[in-house]
């Protein structure tokens, strides 16, 4: 027959005049047919309790069984879904007690019929009451209404049902035994569990799930007939292995190791596909005496089983192939015994799966590319103690009207510190929802000024000393595309990129712990002002981003030697270093030199290095020392170049001759 | 100097919100799907080659990467596994944060984008809004997570990654009215963490 289509089709769109027309919709609408969908219990069968739940979904499936396919049943449909969710929000539930003691209780129904058909009778109005579900527990009527039914209903409290009084009040309680399967369900399910039961051996972990097609309470159940009914029935089969386990991957894993599927006339896995994924921790499989032929039959597998070591496929007609090991290994990347022979060595299993994963980016030390005056490495050694003890005068030195600073947190995981006094400042971008957002502005702070005052609020801080390479990754280079503070042109400056952590104190709120972060800061020369600047160099961006990683001890041996010939061009370093604090060696050296940042150079190397550049200097073996593990970082040039720009100011006690 | 007055703060804070939006909007997907990032940086861009800006400084885990093509090939040897070099690996991004570190850049900047000289060029310039909030640089960093594997979901790996973004006006593109399509900003300095 052909589906009404055409001229209906169009009508699913028009929603006012659907009340008016034939068919289902009008039927919804007349209270008392609606009765007759089953929506209401009196016309559930003797035996109620078990319409738990049932009505919308029974109905629905119903209706579209019989004419499914075209648009307007299944706009109906969907519309129908979302009334009865929009109705299911709008009910509540009545718990009446009395039932007990009526002369109804002797009914077949426990009297449950009988009392919904008297509330309904009782209730007198323009519409008569709907009750969509009713059960009976213990010496409780439960009916479902909606809350204006109900509100009507309460009224009743008190009446005399059948010679009993009704004490009807409203609950927040969980409907009665919402869980209830079929007694026809029950049965197959117990069924499947005596099944697996006769089938486990917990000394060996081996569920044999072997020639099902035999076993007699299957067959009782005739649930391996035909290919479909035999799927499905197997992933019934698994789903209660999982349930046995409440679903839990760790507990299948600890009692199912092995499971057999032998002589089951499988020709393609897809047909137990379940397996893979309700037991994906298994180590050993028996595929042996099925009909599987073809590599492709066993491949929809691949990778599904990470952890299997063994695999029995004798009497398979794939087995006849040439060249199916290297295949089935690669689909199976830590099987070692292939039907009872070795295939592979665990360490071949090892880097099998090494293979399987991606490898991230490998890790390198700390890269300061600072230009010549070690600015970066100077400007840390101070700014972490003092943001730590005096963060008014960090800020007063070393951000002007200019400098900016926000925070963002990626609150993600279970850390013990809570957030709170960061998210009130939190500047996630990806967290504003537009541009518009007045957050976006007011959450950059600008200006020195208002920068530490911004930092008072934050909770007390303690960083490890910037000498300590475990704690610090820190990267940093001179770029070009600054303004120039006197207003024209552009200048260098300079970024560093901090990854680290500190121990934060929250003494009101008790809150002590490590907290990790990103912290990356733009430098730049300061503005010519009189007096001049205390720093040559000012803090034009500061972006903190506090989060829960800590950065990973990074393997020293594997840093590179960076070629200076593939690295672009250095720019012009940051050259307004003019205050003497600063470039005063003796000062300068203390400060810069606990930084190793970079290459880990071994000791011999060292000694070696040291002796070399003492002796081309003149220089004694400590200061020797002292230039080399400074910012030229064990680079020998670097060492020599750094001493003839400073050997003018290096004490007399710094050269061997006057030791 | 004139101090920076509060509407071009403002207007400086809001496209670069935008701006960096756009970007990461941009690069995360494309390092997820496999494709090139090589020309989000500045080292092909013609205009600044030719007035001698240095190309990008990438560096990538504490290694300086010569140039975008090569950071390309990282990030695909990083993906390769011996099964797939698809989906294996995904950058999630959980917070980005941007600020404006010059509001007033000129280098290689076409004539009609710098800042008008006559009256008739203030004329021009207060009909047309482009100039407002786009002659900046930018210091964008975004965090989140690295998922290793190709499940998604369970991750095999996972790392937290931080990257910082020193972005410069595209000039060719922003001279080019209501083109919002491909990149208005180039990376001009990359400082990649992953831990």
């Amino acid at each position: 027959m052909a589906p009404p289509t055409g001229p209906r089709g169009g009508s699913a769109r028009t929603t006012a005049p659907r009340s008016s027309r034939g068919g289902g919709i009008t039927k919804r609408r007349a209270a008392v047919k609606t009765d007759r969908d089953g929506d209401v219990a009196m016309d559930a069968p003797a035996g109620g309790p078990d319409n738990a739940g049932g009505s919308g979904r029974g109905n629905h499936g119903g209706r579209s069984g019989g004419s499914r396919g075209t648009s307007r049943e299944l706009t109906r449909g969907a519309s129908r879904t979302i009334q009865n969710i929009k109705a299911h929000l709008n009910r509540t539930t009545l718990k009446i007690l009395g039932l007990r003691e009526s002369k109804a209780a002797s009914n077949s129904d426990g009297g449950l019929r009988g009392l919904v058909e008297f509330l309904q009778r009782k209730v007198k109005g323009n519409h008569p009451i709907r009750i969509s579900k009713s059960t009976l527990n213990g010496d409780y009527a439960w009916i479902s209404v909606s809350k204006e039914d109900a509100a009507v209903l309460l009224k009743l409290d008190g009446y005399t049902y059948a010679g009993a009084a009704l004490k009807i009040s409203e609950t927040s309680e969980k409907w009665p035994g919402t869980i209830t399967i079929s007694p026809q369900a029950a049965l197959v399910k117990e069924n499947l569990i005596k099944v697996l039961a006769n089938r486990y051996n917990p000394e060996q972990k081996l569920l044999d799930l072997s020639a099902l097609g035999g076993d007699d309470i299957l067959k009782s159940m005739n649930l391996f007939e035909g290919q479909g009914t035999a799927q499905k029935a197997f992933k019934a089969l698994i789903g209660t292995v999982s349930m046995q386990y409440d679903n839990n991957a760790e507990a299948k894993k600890e009692a199912i190791e092995s499971v057999s599927l032998a002589r089951n006339g499988l020709s393609d896995v897809n047909q137990v596909f379940t397996l893979a994924i309700e037991l994906p921790g298994l180590k050993r499989l028996d595929l042996s005496g099925n009909s599987l032929d073809t590599l492709a039959k066993i491949s929809k597998w691949q990778h599904r089983f990470r952890d299997l070591q063994e695999l029995h496929l004798t009497d398979n007609p794939v087995m006849t192939q040439e060249n199916i090991l290297p295949e089935l290994l690669q689909c199976f990347p830590s099987m070692q015994i292939l039907n009872g022979q070795q295939v592979r060595t665990p360490d071949q299993v090892v880097e099998a799966l090494k293979a399987l994963t991606p490898t991230p980016i490998p890790q390198f030390t700390s890269n300061v590319r600072d230009g010549e005056n070690n600015v970066a490495a100077i400007f840390l050694t101070n700014f972490f103690p003092m943001f730590d003890s005096d963060r008014a005068r960090l800020a007063a030195e070393f951000y002007d009207e200019d400098s900016w600073f926000s925070l963002s947190v990626i609150p993600n995981s279970g850390r013990p510190l809570p957030w709170k006094s960061y998210l009130k400042f939190s500047r996630n971008v990806n967290r504003i929802s537009s541009s518009r957002d007045p957050n976006l502005v007011k959450r950059v702070f600008t200006g020195g000024s208002m920068i530490a005052e911004m930092w008072k609020a934050l909770p007390n801080t303690q960083h490890p000393a910037i000498n300590n390479p475990t704690m610090w990754l820190i990267d940093s280079h001179t770029f070009p595309d600054l303004a120039d503070p006197s207003g024209l042109g552009a200048t260098a400056g300079l970024l560093i990129n901090v990854n680290g952590q500190f121990e934060e104190s929250d003494p009101s709120a008790n809150l002590f712990g490590t907290r990790t972060f990103s912290r990356i800061f733009i430098l730049g020369p300061s503005k010519p002002s009189n007096p001049p600047a205390k720093n040559p160099y000012r803090v034009i961006s500061d972006q903190l981003t506090l989060h829960d990683w800590k950065p990973q001890a990074v393997v020293a041996e594997q840093a590179p030697v960076i070629n200076p010939t593939t690295a672009p061009a250095a720019n012009p370093g940051m050259t307004a270093v003019t205050n003497p604090a600063v470039v005063n060696p003796v000062v300068t050296y203390p400060a810069v030199n606990p930084i190793t940042f970079n290459v880990e150079v071994p000791d011999d190397m060292k000694a070696r290095l040291i002796a070399e550049l003492s002796q081309r200097t003149g220089m004694t073996a400590e200061f020797s020392e002292l230039c080399l593990s400074g910012a030229a970082n064990w680079n020998f040039e670097s060492a020599l170049k750094s001493f003839e720009d400073l050997k003018a100011n290096l004490p007399t006690t710094a050269f061997t001759g006057n030791a | 100097m004139v101090a920076t007055s509060f509407s071009v703060l403002d207007a400086n804070i809001r496209s670069s919100a935008e701006a960096a939006t756009e970007f990461v909007d941009w690069y995360y997907p494309a390092l997820n799907s496999g494709k090139s990032v090589v020309s989000g940086y500045i080292n092909n861009n013609v205009r600044y080659k030719e007035a001698g800006h240095a190309p990008a400084d990438i560096c990538v885990n504490g290694i300086v990467v010569p140039t975008p093509d090569e950071w390309d090939s990282m990030l695909e040897k990083q993906r390769y596994t011996a099964i797939t070099s698809k989906n294996t690996v995904h950058y999630i991004v959980e917070s980005y944060d941007v600020h404006v570190i010059n509001p007033d850049y000129r280098f290689a900047a076409p004539a009609d984008l710098l800042p008008p000289t006559s009256g008739l060029e203030s004329q021009r310039a207060r009909e047309n809004k482009r100039l407002e909030g786009v002659r900046i640089v930018m210091m964008l960093t975004v965090s989140g997570t690295v998922h290793f594997g190709t499940d998604a979901k369970d991750p095999v790996l996972k790392q937290h990654f931080n990257d910082v973004f020193i972005l410069v006006p595209n000039w060719d593109v922003l001279s080019r009215a209501g083109s919002r399509a491909t990149r208005r900003y180039l990376i001009s300095s990359h400082t990649y963490r992953a831990y």
